[in-house]
């Protein structure tokens, strides 16, 4: 069985990359529209992948339909069982296209794939995040986008790189501008403390309650979608949940946030979960370690002063 | 003067969705049903572009039961008519049947359109599909994940969120257009408005009027089980004196944020 891999960026896919080795293909090619550096090249091989095949960077930069039909005329000559692409937004909607030339069978943001009886299986959220839906993928090939972490990487032989130029031709996005982020970027999904906060905060102000609580543990500060997205209180990057940052801290604090399942799923693999509301009956409360029925407003400066003493500073 | 078709799904609530308690399946017959949020957005940049320019906007709507009611909705928003297509076999439909029910409509009712706006996907299967596929069938360029959005003439012009930022982007018409929620806030049409949408049109369509089969619409991605996820958590409920309350707060946050200060 050959798998092909691909992604956005080289990470992304030695991430997908060290993802297929769970299928035990006996061969994996990736393809990729940017250069690896060496030590990449290393990570690739450390991942099992034997070819690298480098379509030009022009594809990526003239958009998802540029990009799906270079793929496709790789898939074409290459005739892998199975093509997983790392679900970056650009990957999913490059999947998506991608399915659509194939005529393939295709799940996107899977956070599994597995051999099935015929053909393979995919794992996949649905319905707001609290439900997953087992999908058959009946083609050759089926094509997946994964939603999946980066696992242990390792450095091996590095692989053979060839070039791919399908010259073909597709409709053209031109990108004007990138406007990157203003603040510094924050790595909430490699943070292991984590103060998340939601509409159980009536003003921005009042947000500097959960900031000192932050400062004072050494948390990244989150937040549920009406926060970053109706609110803009917070930077889009601290935005957990279904279409957000999936997150696993050790600890996650959950200040005002009444649990709606696209929220849950973006904080669900936390290993402790501690939680402050003023209703009982949130759905927060199942999908909570410790859940104190408080209001944040008070609970919070005593809870500020107890622990400033507490912890010395 | 564009004309725009808008591509608009409806699920079950998702926020009101149970599942059984023993098989874990969600209880879908109990369920409300709604207009996708975000083809919701769709609808309401519809509108707008139209108020600023002018043009048409036409409602898609394709699905196993497709509800009258819920399409008057976004008729009353302001979009000027509608066709739908219900059939039975679309209760299975994946990303392809659902972009090919979708497109055969579209060919049908409104065959030249200028843009086509969807949300960017949908809130019950959140497959991120449907835009792309359909511009993929039209041979035309997509903009995904847009949150601002300008049409000129022959051209728009994006803002588009992705990880790196947002890329402003320009691409030529025809074209499709997905948007997520941050683009606009929907609006909620007035009683006059509601009124109005009775007289608009509202075609329904049926498989053979858009010249497809149920052959057509089988699913190449085939759902076999749906669970609800469950998290194993200890649940217990402080209440009481928030004095009391904070002490122990403080005391399993300490037990809990591991060894540094």
């Amino acid at each position: 069985m050959k798998v092909l891999v691909a992604g956005e960026k080289p990470e992304q896919v030695i991430t997908t990359a060290n993802y297929a080795k769970s299928l035990n293909p006996a061969q994996v090619v990736a393809a990729a529209f940017k250069p690896f550096t060496e030590n990449e090249l290393a990570m690739l091989g450390g991942a099992g992948v034997e070819k690298l095949i480098h379509i030009p960077e022009k594809y990526l930069a003239s958009g998802a339909a540029a990009s799906a039909a270079a793929l496709a005329e790789l898939v074409k000559k290459l005739d892998p069982a199975l093509v997983l692409i790392y679900a970056s937004k650009k990957g999913v909607e490059i999947c998506g296209r991608l399915a659509q030339r194939l005529d393939a069978a295709y799940a996107s943001e899977a956070f599994a794939v597995e051999k099935g009886e015929k053909g393979f299986v995919a794992k996949r959220l649905v319905l707001g995040g609290g439900y997953v839906a087992t999908v058959s993928l009946n083609s050759k090939p089926a094509l997946a986008s994964v939603k999946v972490s980066a696992s242990e990487t390792s450095q091996g032989m590095k692989p053979a790189v060839e070039e791919f130029d399908p010259g073909i031709d597709a409709p053209a996005v031109e990108v004007l501008e990138t406007i990157k982020p203003e603040k510094t970027r924050v790595d909430l999904e490699k943070a292991s403390l984590i103060v998340s906060v939601g509409r159980g905060f009536k003003k921005k102000e009042d947000l500097s309650l959960a900031e000192e609580l932050a400062k004072l543990i050494g948390a990244e500060i989150g937040c549920s979608r009406p926060i970053s997205g109706d609110l803009k209180w917070l930077e889009e990057e601290r935005h957990i949940g279904l279409s957000g940052k999936r997150v696993r801290p050790n600890l996650y604090i959950a200040l005002g946030i009444s649990g709606q399942v696209q929220h849950l799923v973006g904080m669900r693999d936390s290993k402790t979960v501690i939680a402050v509301n003023i209703d009982p009956n949130a759905p927060m409360a199942t999908e909570s370690d410790y859940y104190f029925v408080a209001d944040l407003y008070k609970i919070l400066p005593l809870t500020i002063e107890i622990l400033k003493k507490k912890l010395g500073s | 003067m564009p004309d725009i078709v808008v591509c608009v799904k409806q699920t079950v609530d998702v926020y009101q969705l149970k599942p059984h308690p023993e098989t874990l399946a969600p209880q879908l017959s109990q369920a409300q049903w709604k207009n996708s949020d975000f083809d919701l957005n769709a609808v309401e940049e519809a509108v707008r572009i139209k108020e600023k320019s002018g043009g048409k906007v036409v409602v898609v709507s394709v699905g196993p039961e497709v509800k009258q009611l819920l399409v008057r909705e976004c008729l009353a928003m302001g979009a000027d008519e509608a066709y739908i297509l219900s059939d039975p076999s679309l209760a299975q439909a994946d990303g392809a049947a659902t972009a090919k029910a979708l497109a055969a409509v579209i060919k049908t009712a409104s065959p030249k359109w200028d843009i086509i706006l969807c949300g960017e996907a949908s809130l019950d299967q959140n497959a991120y599909q449907t835009g792309p596929r359909l511009a993929e069938i039209f041979n035309v360029p997509h903009v995904s994940y847009v949150n601002k959005l300008e049409v000129g003439d022959r051209v728009l012009k994006a803002w588009r969120a992705v990880e790196d930022g947002v890329e402003v982007v320009s691409c030529s018409l025809p074209a499709v257009v997905t948007v997520g929620l941050e683009i606009n806030t929907p609006r909620l049409p007035s009683l006059l408005m509601i009124r109005a949408a009775q007289k608009k049109p509202l075609k329904e369509l049926s498989l053979n009027d858009v010249g497809l089969t149920k052959d057509d619409l089988m699913p190449r991605a085939e759902t076999l089980e749906v669970k609800a996820l469950k998290t194993e958590r200890r649940r217990q409920v402080f209440e009481g004196k928030v004095e009391e309350l904070a002490e122990k707060l403080a005391e399993r946050i300490i037990a809990h944020m591991g060894g540094r200060r």
